[in-house]
């Protein structure tokens, strides 16, 4: 391990410098979150004389506005349920797809990551309309599954193509002895391919999840009942005709987001980290 | 085996949770009695019987968590209206913002889910849903059916919601384009209201030689500049400016034209420094916190304006858009409303009628002045010892009108027409392009896709 | 082995759910979304074949011209800089022992935060006098109109966001880095220690020729997310002044939804389609490997 061999000068100061770029990078992606979070405790009037001074007044009533008018409470659950259980589907529906793509032999694995791949191309507002009105044909608008079908198709493709990659990279001996003491098909995929690529489920996840969790046009559109309206959307209601309630809606979004960093922090230590831990040296 | 057997079960596993996923979805719709009549299912009265008649009305803000004050006195509407009729007709709202309320607007009307009633912006934005039949024409039920309630309205409030002779949609409210000033500014630069182009200018010389800001307007929030652009092709064209360009028979390369867009630049170099990219918000900012002397905006800024600093209301005075010597009527203004339509499909005409008056009941319409700073749509008698001191002003002025215009950019048969002029007039005002080069792009626009 | 990889019942199995919802829920819609680009639409009317109209109006839309500008610039310029700053910051992460989670995690932040909170930050940052400007002024220089300029090919706005934009996303590129290189063996990574090789070596011919099945997938990523590039263009600037930030999604987006002419937006949709997949296919052609063996 190389951690014995730091014991020279030169090796220390080049820990510095990188030290030193890491923390400055780290502010410059700190410093946003503090910007929102001093702006949730101010009043508009403030905001637009001196956006990037500190409060005079702490207005914590911006919160508990935010929290009551927004239905924030009704919302975070709804948004939960949306993107939590399209999270779980789409790995699962995924990592499936990716796996018959990736690693198993047949003539069109080439033409159906193509065919998927063009759903990543096509912007959500082309489809929109189409999609609405079959949707309401038989009865998805209005209801959190309509959501949660587009959501979990949408985010497929990601889910394949990265998931593909994954599979493809694993190493064939593998498959091979695997074969070779019996195991099937279905095993070699849950037994094997599903825990070795384990990150790369963490990675999607994270993608598929911070996707949906901000995704306001589709949710904005689909769902018109108050007590179905997922964050992003109760988010938005601070945005006025003529003029937006900055501060509240600041406010709004520290509560949307601190839920979401804890949990993403919580995980992202749990699965990545103790893989990487035991397998990258350097 | 036992491997085997594993696999089949979360293979099951999987597919149970995809199809639980669609048939639950299903499901759901069987029993939402009102998915088929195109309603969707109320939300605070829960156990709606099935006597009561359960109606949708659509606004562009959330009445919850809304500060207009607008915004509010329509949430007050709908209580009232669910309360007094309880038992009979139930509204309830379905809200987006601003930005997604047309394309949730088009595609619930795609879907054959038209709300009941919505709230819409007269001019290309009503034609594009007067023309393929979305709206009732309500001419009948206003002059037949309902004299009192059509006779309440204050008189031409309907010009801008007629087709053909057919009214199209319920004008709520009115809001007027003024200049507003700054009166402590304006006398201690020795300034003094002007009535005319050239005073204008004048006076925007000596609140420059004093230290301050003549005019604060936003060219990043191209509607803002636009607004000016159009007072001034109107002062000096007049009404045929307009109609000309509408009929086909008007070019945008008329003298009229070319003059107005010449003393918009003239104006401009009284303009704030940075107001190529301030927004409308910073450029508002920058007239109540005292840093300009003039603010050119519609009057629902006056709430924006007393809200955020509260001592300005005394100082805050508001003139009529000056006008030009040799030019057209300087007594026209720029009036805008928010106006109400009614779905041609509604299956209950009744209680879209009854909530349509109770937005223009004495109630509500004393509200829309006395704390919504709007101009009420009816001839109701408005306390304006309650209202913003700004409020009279623009009354007074408006009493004086000989007549109003629209918005340039929401006069024109399309909304696209509406900010290709905009974006051309911004761009004017960049120095990428000269006035003449600025108005041929936009003939040259109205050429290929409006006169055609 | 091979038998086992050729299992017809098992790919279809395997393949049923995705396949199924996707026909369903995008793919057909997408077709319709072709066919309205045939079409004069608005969708209060049925739309009404109108054959090549669209597309011979796209070749003289000068909006467009400038849209696809922008957006090739933007494409180009995240592909290179997301690959060089997302390996750079996946190097170095992984390896430093201290704080490697923490660091990870902050760059991932801006990812899981709204655009339209990010979009409004950097407006006040790059506004008139506020911001950047308001410190520039301090030591008496007067900065420029960040998001309002309009000379030269590629214009300042553009840049300002092709910057907010890769500080924005580098993280998800990080991310994906990092997690392909810790599914690298180590006894790879042993062995070239043993064999005396600097860490810097290391890099350079293990960790990267390994990686590249993840850049060819991460640079698609980045090419296709950044021809769709919507958010902070649109909370940014909405595309103008005077259409000249546009990209190809908010020139669809203001076709589609402010002036309603659906069928005109699908036509630049499928020009967006193709476009994407032209350039998804190059960069698997030029840069991944099929199959590398370990």
């Amino acid at each position: 391990m190389s951690g014995k061999k730091v014991g020279s000068t030169k090796s220390k100061i080049l820990y510095i410098i990188l030290y030193t770029f890491l923390i400055l990078m780290a502010l410059l992606y700190l410093l946003p979150l503090v910007w929102i979070a001093l702006t949730s405790l101010k009043d508009d009037k403030t905001l637009f004389i001196s956006p990037f001074a500190m409060p005079e007044k702490l207005m914590f009533e911006n919160y508990t506005f935010a929290w009551t008018a927004g239905y924030l409470g009704k919302a975070t659950l709804n948004s939960v349920f949306v993107c939590v259980i399209t999270l779980l589907l789409s790995m699962i529906v995924g990592s499936m797809a990716a796996f018959a793509i990736g690693r198993m032999r047949w003539k069109f694995s080439g033409l159906a990551m193509t065919y998927f791949l063009t759903g990543m191309m096509i912007p959500v507002h082309c489809v929109l309309i189409p999609l609405f009105t079959k949707f309401a044909k038989v009865g998805l608008s209005n209801n959190l599954w309509g959501l949660i079908l587009p959501y979990l198709t949408f985010s497929l493709p990601v889910t394949i193509f990265i998931m593909t990659g994954f599979f493809q990279g694993l190493p064939n001996e593998l498959f091979e002895s695997a074969c070779i003491d019996g195991c099937s098909i279905y095993k070699s995929f849950t037994h094997i391919a599903l825990p070795l690529s384990r990150t790369g489920l963490f990675v999607t996840g994270l993608m598929t999840f911070v996707a949906n969790w901000n995704e306001l046009l589709l949710a904005m559109v689909f769902i018109s009942d108050d007590t179905k309206k997922t964050l992003p959307v109760s988010l938005s209601k601070f945005v006025g005709p003529y003029n937006t309630n900055y501060s509240q809606m600041f406010a709004a979004i520290v509560i949307a987001i601190v839920p979401t960093i804890i949990v993403y922090c919580v995980f992202s230590n749990q699965i990545v980290d103790g893989l990487t831990a035991g397998a990258v040296k350097g | 085996m036992k491997r085997k057997l594993l696999s089949v079960v979360l293979a099951a596993a999987m597919l149970t949770t995809v199809l639980a996923g669609c048939g639950g979805g299903s499901g759901d719709a069987g029993t939402n009695p009102s998915s088929d009549s195109g309603a969707s299912s109320s939300s605070d009265s829960g156990a709606a019987s099935g006597d009561v008649e359960e109606i949708t009305w659509m606004f562009w803000d959330d009445l919850n968590a809304t500060e207009d004050l607008i915004s509010l006195g329509y949430k007050d509407v709908l209580d009232r209206f669910n309360t007094d009729y309880a038992g009979q007709y139930h509204v309830t709202a379905i809200t987006t913002n601003l930005e997604e309320y047309y394309p949730k607007l088009n595609a619930l009307v795609a879907a054959n889910e038209t709300p009941d009633v919505f709230i819409v912006s007269p001019g290309a934005n009503l034609t594009d849903y007067v023309t393929p039949g979305v709206t009732a024409d309500l001419t009948s039920i206003l002059k037949d059916e309902n004299p009192d309630w059509y006779a309440s309205f204050s008189g031409g409030v309907f010009d801008k919601q007629t087709y053909d002779g057919k009214i199209y949609a319920i004008p709520t409210n009115m809001a007027a384009a003024c200049v507003f000033y700054n009166t402590e500014i304006f006398e201690k630069a020795g300034a003094s209201v002007p009535t005319t182009y050239d005073e204008l200018l004048d006076a925007c010389e000596k609140i420059q030689a004093a230290g301050y800001t003549p005019i604060t307007i936003s060219a990043g929030t191209a509607w803002c500049l636009s607004m000016l652009v159009g007072y001034l092709c109107d002062r000096e064209g007049g009404p045929d400016n307009l109609d000309k360009i509408n009929a086909g028979t008007g070019s945008w390369l008329d003298p009229s034209f070319i003059a107005a867009g010449e003393k918009m630049v003239e104006l401009s170099q009284y303009f704030q420094k940075t107001a190529a990219g301030d927004t409308n918000d910073v450029a508002t900012a920058a007239f109540y916190n005292e840093e300009a002397a003039m603010l050119i905006q519609g009057s629902w800024a006056i709430g924006q304006i007393n809200g955020a600093n509260p001592a300005f209301e005394d100082k805050c005075g508001v003139f009529q858009f000056p006008g030009i010597p040799g030019g057209a009527d300087p007594n026209r203004i720029i009036a805008k409303t928010d106006s109400l339509a009614m779905s041609s499909k509604t299956e209950h005409k009744d209680a879209c009628v009854a909530l349509m008056k109770y937005f223009t009941d004495d109630t509500a319409q004393k509200y829309t002045a006395e704390v919504g700073g709007k101009i009420p749509i009816t001839s109701v008698d408005v306390d304006y010892d309650k209202a913003p001191a700004q409020l009279k002003y623009v009354m007074d002025i408006l009493s004086s009108t000989s007549g109003t215009l629209g918005f340039y950019n929401e006069s024109f048969a399309t909304s696209e027409a509406g900010a290709e002029f905009d974006n051309q007039m911004v761009s004017i005002y960049l120095g990428d392009q000269t006035v003449e080069e600025g108005f041929q792009k936009v003939q040259n626009f109205f050429e290929e896709e409006v006169w055609k | 082995m091979n038998k086992m990889m050729r299992d017809k019942k098992a790919i279809l199995l395997f393949m049923a759910p995705a396949f199924i919802l996707f026909t369903l829920v995008l793919f057909i819609p997408i077709c319709q979304s072709v066919y309205y680009s045939f079409c004069d639409y608005d969708a209060l009317t049925p739309p009404e074949f109108v054959g090549l109209k669209n597309y011979t109006k796209l070749l003289r839309d000068d909006t467009m011209k400038v849209a696809l500008k922008n957006s090739l610039f933007f494409m180009i310029f995240s592909i290179v800089s997301q690959l060089i700053c997302g390996l750079i910051l996946a190097g170095l992460l992984t390896n430093i022992k201290k704080g490697r989670n923490l660091f990870k995690n902050i760059y991932y932040l801006p990812c899981v935060l709204s655009s339209a909170a990010l979009g409004l930050l950097w407006m006040f940052i790059f506004s008139t006098k506020l911001g950047i400007n308001q410190l520039l002024a301090m030591v008496g220089i007067e900065g420029p109109l960040w998001l309002m300029d309009t000379k030269g090919t590629i214009i300042l706005p553009m840049k300002v966001i092709a910057f907010v934009a890769l500080w924005q996303y580098v993280g998800q590129s990080m991310m994906l880095y990092m997690a392909q290189i810790s599914s690298i063996s180590t006894s790879l990574y042993e062995a070239s220690y043993i064999d005396g090789c600097t860490k810097t070596k290391t890099f350079r011919y293990i960790t990267l020729p390994l990686l590249r099945p993840m850049m060819a997938t991460a640079m698609s990523l980045n090419a296709i997310g950044s021809l769709k590039f919507f958010d902070l263009v649109f909370n940014m600037t909405e595309g103008g002044p005077n259409h000249k930030t546009e990209v190809l999604a908010t020139h669809l987006y203001t076709q589609g939804f402010k002036f309603f002419k659906y069928g005109y937006a699908s036509a630049i949709g499928v020009v967006l389609l193709v476009l994407c997949l032209f350039v998804t296919f190059v960069i698997n052609k030029y840069i991944k490997i099929d199959n590398y063996e370990m």
